[in-house]
């Protein structure tokens, strides 16, 4: 399990183009520490809108078995969310609500970590709480810490190069992905 | 319907035909006191999944603002998925904030849930507190409705509530909400 590298996929939470959150989860990769590599996720933006009848009448549509298979088969998920009316956006919660249907399920069991930036003060002070909450119901073992919340997010990110320029951000951002990857090789499945 | 009624929206968070809380939903108006009118809310379930890019709001968000907006009070009946708010009904109420007048701005709004657990959607309800207080809306507080263990308080083929002391706790709560309706709306 030593030399083995440890994927993780990344879901954002926000859909927009120039997303903060997007931004980001972009820089991941980079930051990630050796032998973890991480990408993005399939998409949730194609899901309906949960209801119990389409599931049962046809079945799962194929973009929510495309994210939970990828779900199942990465190491750990790290969410990187904005906070929607001090709670999940909408479309991220429907897409959890989807995948929490599916049998086998893919939350269960597996590393979670959470980053969250906003404009404002709090940095997403609410909504990775929210979040740790749904996780739990499903099983996943969500990271404790370090938390990653950017507050005043435009003076940290650039949105027009796409790069974080906040030195002290991307320290703490290098500390919870070391942190992830030491948490999976304790929670992970082994061998 | 008399001039004094106050004309109150009822919004479901389940879409599936056999909810329990659609069930409920549509047994309000048979408990309303006569001063409450009491009708279904616009679809919120074509709603497109909310993306920031998109320059207008829809006009199914609109609609739902707009009804929202019209009426006195909001009674809002939802399932607890995954220990927290429907994605789609949420994502409804992240479309409409996103709106110049947010028809949730200093509305009275109730909350009821139905589970066939224990807990009766009362995560879920203290999420949606969380989310509609972001929006300025005014929460009723007490009494509460949380229907627990629901699958035996409605009947199996009709989904009649048949449960006496759930019958009266709604009851309770609608006359509660009025009360608390016209105090704010300044309506005798």
């Amino acid at each position: 399990m030593a030399d083995r590298t440890v994927n993780v996929i990344t879901i954002c939470g926000s859909l927009r183009k120039g997303s903060y959150n997007r931004i980001v989860m972009n820089a991941l990769p980079g930051l990630a520490p050796e032998g973890m590599q991480i990408k993005e996720a399939p998409p949730f933006s194609e899901f309906p809108l949960y209801n119990a009848d389409i599931q049962n009448a046809t079945g799962f549509p194929a973009p929510v078995q495309t994210l939970a298979n990828a779900i199942r088969a990465a190491d750990g998920v790290i969410f990187v969310t904005p906070e929607y009316n001090f709670g999940i956006p909408g479309p991220l919660k429907n897409a959890i609500d989807w995948v929490s249907r599916v049998p086998n399920q893919p939350f269960a069991g597996k590393p979670i970590a959470l980053q969250s930036a906003s404009p404002g003060p709090l940095g997403g002070g609410r909504v990775q709480y929210d979040l740790r909450r749904s996780m739990v119901f499903l099983d996943a073992f969500t990271l404790n810490k370090p938390e990653i919340f950017i507050g005043n997010c435009a003076q940290r990110l650039d949105d027009k190069t796409g790069k974080i320029t906040d030195e002290q951000t991307i320290g703490f951002i290098r500390q919870q992905l070391a942190a992830f990857a030491n948490f999976i090789a304790a929670h992970g499945p082994k061998g | 319907m008399s001039d004094n009624q106050l004309n109150v929206l009822v919004v479901c968070g389940s879409l599936r035909q056999n909810s329990y809380n659609a069930a409920l939903a549509r047994t309000l108006p048979s408990l309303a006191p006569p001063g409450l009118a009491l009708k279904a809310g616009p679809p919120w379930h074509t709603m497109p999944i909310y993306n920031h890019d998109i320059p207008d709001v829809p006009a199914e968000a609109v609609a739902w603002a707009d009804a929202i907006r019209g009426a006195d009070g909001v009674i809002i009946v939802s399932p607890e998925y995954n220990w927290s708010i429907p994605g789609g009904l949420k994502n409804a109420i992240d479309w409409v904030s996103r709106m110049k007048d947010v028809p949730f701005k200093e509305k009275p709004v109730a909350i009821q849930s139905c589970a066939t657990g224990v807990l009766g959607g009362a995560r879920m309800q203290y999420h949606l507190r969380q989310s509609l207080t972001s929006i300025d809306a005014f929460l009723f507080g007490k009494p509460e409705v949380l229907v627990t263990f629901a699958a035996k308080k409605f009947d199996e083929k009709t989904l009649a509530l048949t449960d006496q002391p759930t019958i009266d706790d709604v009851k309770q709560q609608l006359a509660a909400f009025e009360k608390f309706v016209r105090r704010l709306n300044g309506r005798k």
